[in-house]
């Protein structure tokens, strides 16, 4: 256990001072981040200057309307309609009101800002025209005094919807390329060691599973903190764009359980990565042979992004179910809406069963090929000779 | 005690080893001497347990020997093999580690084996960064840092300058003073002359001589007798056993392993001037060609 360990050290910290891993994680941490400052961007600003030229009234209705908004208005008083139009055009102002009759802007109003203001607008004129009409002015301010409509959504699942699908498209996406990341590091990392031969010093000293093990678990640990990293980078954007009281409720929950799936994913995929690496003796033979992998974890990818589309169809349910797909099915299908707890359940325990299969195989594979320097080892004879007892 | 008895390995059809057995007492230094393809590498490899061996027995201190022997075992491989891009000592604590030391004994056999295999400056440096001599010396310090029970080198000399390798010579003798048997094959039978104690020399996988050095010199190439004549009369061998040979200048020098010394003296003091009379030990390069031709 202990030289587990110690290999499972070396891998965190040689390959965790690699430019590759830095820039990897740096690049993925500000990506998330700019994901999650584009629901921002969209809405547009939440605040704006106002100029006003002999309009009273619209300051009171406007600002009260764009508090509920959450939108900030700034006011200033502009003495005339010239005034007015330098202000706009230079900037000094988003838009303004003249005379009660007119927004000047540069160009179209805001959309939102262009609601706000013609509302206030409807507000402040009626209230004029009742107190005109001889109405008492407390009366009027008190009967203009509508609270507004309730807003309540008939399917309280689908409350975030929006929300909800892009935080597991995010999910997918950073799943998939974790994945990816770390197979192919595993992959490489043994071909290194057999490639130099190093292999034949270290199973001298250490056995087999304890240099797959260690090696696994250490590219795991960084995974798991890259993945932990852009998390938190998603989430502290998401906070800083003030976007972060509209996740969506239960996401703690979902960041749990897509740790859980990534870890068991990384499990299975790393597991086989390390037995088809050892197969091959150059780092240019990794990719071809990690291809049926890649092609597996691409086709699960692809599922699980129809499943962001629509978790409830019936080849993602099922497909949530099936090892390795369920790695990365059932997190998204988690994220996007309810699942019963029993497909969970059952999604978890098989996708655990095939990778206490896959642990065995994989490590089988490795064992047994890893010292086979020189050509392709094909898995074919691995097999027959693990089958003939040797 | 190491030792190695009757092993065999066949792959596929090629019969790789076919009965090798050694012997290495402590203190001792053995040489492994054959041709390439000779069965060197495999019989230091199964001794390793990086192959296995079809049949044989393999003995430490009397006991079969086991994973945890080997553990304590130094060992450099025929194919070298380091970490390219991890620093010179931490690679070296490293595999003091993995030979089951404490974080501070292989920092500190590390910090002393790297100041005398001279490598102190480079101590920060990524191996790939290192010309292949000093690569061989980290290689070295590999085997050696946890203070090996055994050592098991398989052409630890190749490609090494001079000096490096009189630094590896002064190891394997420091090492051997220990008490460590230590085991290496080598091309340049010149070196495994002046160092080592006993000598194997296998051929085909079988072991055609083996033994200390002197036993297997009396053995394997016997006595010879050789006698130089200057200014002698033609023909003055033709009854003789053995070969003729005559030098640039004028000198007859016969070499022979048969017939009656005193005859010869006689015939060789009749025929001219006897410049040299005596026996000769062959050098284990003429054994060697011997055995393996």
């Amino acid at each position: 256990m202990n030289n587990l360990w110690l290999v499972a050290q070396r891998e965190i910290t040689v390959h965790g001072r690699t430019k590759g891993f830095l820039v990897g994680l740096v690049v993925s941490a500000v990506l998330v981040a700019v994901v999650a400052f584009i629901p921002k961007f969209f809405s547009g600003p939440d605040s704006y200057t106002v100029g006003l030229v002999n309009s009273p009234g619209i300051q009171p209705a406007a600002t009260s309307i764009a508090a509920a908004e959450e939108i900030t208005l700034d006011f200033t008083d502009l003495p005339d309609e010239r005034a007015a139009r330098t202000a706009v055009e230079e900037g000094d102002v988003d838009v303004a009101v003249v005379d009660g009759s007119t927004i000047l802007a540069d160009g179209r109003v805001p959309g939102q800002l262009g609601a706000i203001l013609q509302s206030a607008h409807r507000t402040a004129q009626a209230e004029e025209r009742l107190r005109e009409a001889g109405l008492d002015p407390a009366r009027v301010t008190e009967a203009m005094n509508v609270p507004p409509l309730a807003e309540v959504s008939v399917n309280p699942a689908d409350d975030n919807a929006a929300l909800r699908v892009g935080a597991a498209t995010l999910l997918v996406f950073v799943l998939f390329f974790l994945l990816m990341s770390s197979i192919t590091t595993v992959a490489m990392g043994v071909v290194e060691e057999k490639g130099s031969r190093i292999v034949e010093l270290l199973l001298t000293s250490i056995r087999p599973w304890q240099l797959l093990g260690g090696k696994i678990l250490g590219l795991g640990l960084l995974g798991l903190i890259n993945f932990v990293v852009v998390l938190a980078a998603g989430v502290a954007a998401s906070a800083a764009a003030g976007t972060i009281d509209d996740l969506p409720p239960g996401i703690g929950g979902t960041i749990a359980g897509a740790l859980g799936w990534f870890l068991l994913g990384y499990a299975f995929f790393a597991t086989l990565a390390a037995g088809l690496g050892a197969l091959v003796s150059r780092q240019e033979e990794v990719n071809s042979v990690l291809t049926p992998l890649t092609t597996l974890l691409l086709a699960a990818y692809l599922i699980a992004f129809s499943a962001v589309i629509d978790p409830g169809s019936t080849l993602a349910r099922i497909l949530s179910l099936v090892p390795p797909f369920s790695s990365m099915i059932m997190p998204v299908r988690m994220a996007g809406g309810q699942v019963p707890v029993w497909e969970v359940a059952l999604g978890a325990f098989l996708m655990l069963l095939a990778v206490l299969v896959v642990l065995r195989v994989g490590a089988g594979i490795y064992q047994r090929a890893v010292l086979r320097t020189g050509a392709r080892v094909r898995l074919g004879e691995v097999v027959r000779s693990a089958s003939a007892g040797s | 005690m190491l030792e190695v008895l009757e092993l065999r390995k066949r792959y596929g059809e090629k019969e790789a080893l076919r009965g090798v057995s050694l012997t290495v007492r402590p203190g001792e230094i053995f040489g492994f001497v054959g041709a390439n393809g000779a069965g060197k590498t495999t019989t230091m490899r199964i001794l390793m347990g990086v192959l296995r061996a079809d049949s044989g027995e393999l003995r430490w201190n009397g006991r079969p020997l086991s994973f945890e022997d080997r553990r304590k075992f130094g060992y450099m491989p025929e194919e070298r093999g380091l970490y390219q891009k991890m620093k010179v000592a931490e690679q070296i604590e490293y595999f003091g580690r993995l030979h089951g030391m404490s974080k501070s004994a292989a920092a500190s056999a590390t910090a002393e084996l790297m100041e005398r295999l001279g490598l102190t400056e480079r101590r920060n440096d990524a191996v790939e960064a290192l010309s292949l001599g000093n690569q061989q010396r980290v290689q070295l310090a590999v085997a050696l840092v946890h203070e090996p029970s055994v050592l098991i080198l398989d052409e630890p000399f190749s490609g090494l300058d001079p000096l490096a390798v009189d630094a590896l010579a002064d190891a394997l003798i420091e090492r051997c003073r220990a008490g460590v048997p230590v085991i290496f094959s080598s091309h340049q039978l010149d070196l495994v002359e002046r160092l080592c104690d006993s000598v194997g020399i296998i051929s085909a996988g079988r072991m055609v001589a083996s033994g200390p050095v002197d036993e297997v010199r009396v053995k394997e190439g016997g006595r010879r007798l050789k006698v130089v004549v200057r200014d002698a009369v033609p023909g003055w061998a033709d009854g003789l056993p053995g070969e003729l040979t005559v030098t640039d200048d004028g000198r007859q020098v016969l070499v022979t392993e048969q017939g009656d010394p005193q005859a010869i003296l006689s015939s060789a003091v009749r025929a001219g001037t006897v410049e040299h009379f005596g026996w000769e030990q062959p050098s284990l390069t003429e054994i060697f060609r011997e055995a393996v031709a």
